[in-house]
């Protein structure tokens, strides 16, 4: 009954949209009847364009994942282990983070150009910010037994890291992950839109100007799709990792 | 550990940052690389101030703060008045929760070729996106908080016979302003955001819009300082509204 | 001593009803004029019955207290007088009328204090929020709130919010607010039951002052059977699965009570030792 009433909202305003744009016949270069977006999308699909321009943002997001998840991997074990680092490197922290990556894009273009590297290197910067901080919180907060057994186990720090600091952290990093994530799609499509010639987000930029309304809709949609899948679908690998367990300590 | 420590070790902090700043104008002195892609703090401080003192830069940078701040006010008392209708009435989350769910994982930025197709390259467009996407925050975060109240204060406003408004304004909206100014910031966070991106895209007068300029010109100087600028405007604002948090939220646990 | 062992059962007092006028010579009162009154109430949660064949008579300026182990309906039965809850079956009357919604002149004391306060008020604003309810002209506020706070010892906390205030204190504040409702009725969800034993102590004796002062009828719900006859005019047992009324029992111990000297009375333990047994019995 829930979902009925949820779906009716919607179902309601895709009809009047429907019923009034062909009822009046008004053409438009801004808006299209959602039969006309919904063939646009299919001939998107067949045409390859939808697919190729998917890649290519999916690729950007992954990469910018790695690289800045990566890199705030390593920062984040740091700063947890090594309390004084982390107190130290404060107030840098404090004066690059406010920095929003889309200030960074002519810096970013100056260095690389058009292209993936410039939009990667924007993606790892927005990336790297969740996964540092929710990667210091799960360090900082692991069970101190948890670490007295290292030291009593006397592992090496290499092992101890491996072993015992990354696994216990796990859940809450990848929570950090699924937030960064998000981050870095939002990121790519913006970049797309903003002034980078590939991609889903350059692919609606290219409708919207050369009037093509049901093109553009149509990719909105898609976007959207996106970027509820690639939430879903983390949530779901958060789900089969880490279980209830991992879900209690992630919060 | 004592405030006397913990002082010491913020001071730290600040002398690791200078450092870095150091080493930036090692390398950009000394790195070989060309000061059009990476000039010395030195340069950057130099075209920030002069810029501020006669040039562009406060000019533009007023325009932004003024683009970024009317959207989000805009975008936050619209926020919270319909975020109040939604969350009050049982029905109305019935109907426009789902569809509010479904539009939530899309990007803000991917509504602005949509928002351009209907009002063009204007400054009027990036008003409205900005606004389109700082309300979202706001709106959602309104009506988790007017939903989720406590359910003796429900129980007492019956006992005490207080009118829908009356619950509305005196117990629903207070128990939602922890949630509706954290929404609030983070609107302010998209807020900046968006007004960069819209002066990019539109070449409205505007920090966005000057830093693009100045980096395809390759004048590096002013485009770092142009970044600094968007840095700092975004610090200050977050810390402005911290501290307004902190102050209102005296009465919270939190 | 007035008659208590007549009046002790209250089917008794139901069949001495046509002796009125002779029971009232023996000083004893009878349930003709009741505030409050349960008829035949009984109600399910769902498949679970937790009230049956409730009859409850409360005279005005009576104090009542209801005593029982969990799951025998107590709070359930304060939630009907509140207008929180309608009955199954049966009716609860208030001044005659049955109950559909919340009066004016009922106050509802709940037990979890600290979310029963406005945490963004501050304790003047909390006792303002009765008197913007009632109406009350903002220029006569402030007097009313000034003398209820002093009323119930928070007259130097104004200013303070709920999380800067102890468990007594809150609790107190809640009084405050309750009686800014000018209330015929009072009715108290275990409201000590979270406290110290000494707070809980001094709040009871500034609650039977402030009662006996006002002349408020008193609905009063406790596990502390020693509590219930340290407040009560009357003492309502109840036996759980479902909740019915076991017994009542007539508190005949003299007024103003004191800490000490009222526990040590020989008819307080009497009491206590009756209830006791009664109520275990009916729990096995």
């Amino acid at each position: 009954m829930k979902t009925l009433k949820g779906a009716l909202f919607p179902v309601v305003v895709l009809l009047l949209w429907e019923i009034g744009m062909r009822a009046s016949g008004i053409q438009s270069d801004s808006l299209a009847p959602p039969s006309q977006i919904a063939v646009a999308f299919y001939e998107a699909l067949f045409d390859g364009t939808v697919l190729d321009r998917t890649a290519q943002t999916l690729f950007v997001v992954i990469c910018g994942l790695g690289i800045g998840g990566g890199l705030a991997l390593v920062f984040s074990v740091l700063m947890g282990l090594v309390p004084a680092f982390a107190r130290l490197m404060q107030f840098s922290i404090e004066v690059l983070r406010p920095v929003p990556p889309v200030a960074l894009i002519p810096v970013a273009m100056l260095i690389f150009g058009f292209g993936f590297p410039m939009e990667i290197t924007l993606c790892a910067f927005a990336c790297f910010w969740p996964v540092a901080i929710y990667g210091h919180a799960a360090i900082a907060n692991i069970e101190p037994q948890l670490l007295d057994v290292s030291r009593v186990l006397r592992l090496s720090p290499v092992a101890r890291v491996f072993k015992i600091v990354l696994p216990a952290a796990l859940p809450r990093y990848f929570v950090g992950f699924r937030l960064s994530a998000a981050v870095s799609l939002i990121i790519a499509v913006t970049v797309e839109i903003t002034i980078n010639p590939l991609g889903v987000g350059f692919e609606l930029m290219k409708a919207s100007q050369s009037l093509h309304p049901d093109r553009m809709f149509a990719m909105l949609l898609w976007i959207g799709v996106i970027g509820g899948g690639l939430n879903w679908a983390l949530l779901f690998a958060q789900r089969r990792l880490f279980g209830r367990a991992g879900l209690a300590a992630a919060r | 550990m004592s405030g006397l420590e913990r002082s010491l070790w913020y001071l730290g902090s600040i002398a690791v940052t200078a450092l870095l700043v150091g080493l930036w104008q090692f390398v950009a002195d000394h790195g070989g690389i060309p000061p059009v892609f990476l000039p010395g703090p030195d340069k950057a401080w130099d075209a920030l101030m002069s810029g501020l003192a006669s040039g562009p830069i406060a000019k533009v940078t007023l325009a932004t703060l003024r683009r970024m701040i009317y959207g989000w006010v805009l975008a936050s008392l619209a926020g919270v008045a319909l975020g109040a209708l939604i969350g009050s009435s049982r029905q109305a989350r019935d109907y426009l929760g789902p569809t509010l769910e479904m539009i939530r994982p899309v990007p803000v930025s991917a509504f602005m070729p949509i928002v351009i197709a209907f009002l063009g390259l204007s400054g009027d467009m990036v008003l409205v996106v900005i606004a389109l996407g700082a309300i979202w925050p706001v709106l959602l975060a309104t009506v988790h908080g007017v939903s989720a109240v406590e359910p003796r204060l429900v129980e007492l406003s019956r006992m005490l016979k207080l009118g829908r408004l009356a619950m509305l304004w005196k117990i629903a909206l207070p128990n939602a302003q922890p949630d509706i100014l954290a929404g609030a910031r983070l609107g302010l966070t998209v807020s900046l955001v968006l007004t960069v991106v819209g002066e990019m895209l539109t070449s409205q007068n505007g920090l966005g819009y000057y830093v693009l300029l100045e980096g395809r010109a390759f004048h590096s100087a002013n485009l770092f300082a142009g970044v600094i600028l968007l840095g700092a405007i975004g610090l200050v604002s977050n810390l402005a509204l911290q501290a307004a948090e902190a102050r209102l939220l005296r009465w919270s646990r939190r | 001593m007035r008659g208590e062992a007549i009046c002790r059962d209250h089917v008794s007092a139901r069949l001495l009803a046509p002796f009125a006028p002779l029971v009232l010579m023996t000083g004893a009162a009878v349930a003709a004029e009741a505030l409050i009154e349960f008829r035949q109430v009984s109600h399910r949660f769902g498949a679970r019955p937790v009230l049956s064949d409730i009859n409850l008579a409360v005279r005005p300026s009576e104090f009542v207290c209801m005593v029982g182990p969990s799951g025998c309906g107590k709070t359930t039965m304060l939630r009907m007088v509140a207008g929180l809850l309608r009955p199954e079956h049966g009716s609860v009357f208030y001044s005659g009328a049955p109950v559909t919604e919340p009066a004016h002149a009922v106050a509802f004391m709940f037990q979890d204090y600290s979310k029963a306060l406005l945490p963004w008020r501050n304790a003047a604003g909390n006792v303002a929020l009765a008197l913007e309810a009632s109406g009350v002209p903002r220029a006569a506020r402030q007097p009313r709130i000034a003398t209820l706070l002093e009323k119930v010892g928070l007259g130097g906390h104004a200013e303070q919010f709920p999380i800067q205030l102890s468990g007594g204190m809150q609790q107190r504040l809640q009084i405050a607010r309750c009686l800014a409702q000018e209330p015929a009725v009072l009715l108290m969800d275990e409201p000590f039951g979270a406290l110290d034993a000494m707070t809980r102590q001094s709040l009871q004796d500034e609650l039977l002052r402030i009662i006996q002062a006002s002349r408020t009828t008193a609905l009063f719900v406790t596990h502390d059977l020693e509590e219930a006859i340290y407040l009560g005019d009357r003492v309502v047992a109840l036996h759980p699965n479902p909740g019915r009324i076991a017994q009542i029992f007539e508190v005949t111990l003299p007024r103003p009570r004191n800490q000490l000297e009222t526990r040590e009375d020989p008819e307080f333990i009497r009491l206590r030792h009756e209830i006791f047994h009664f109520i275990s019995a009916g729990a096995a």
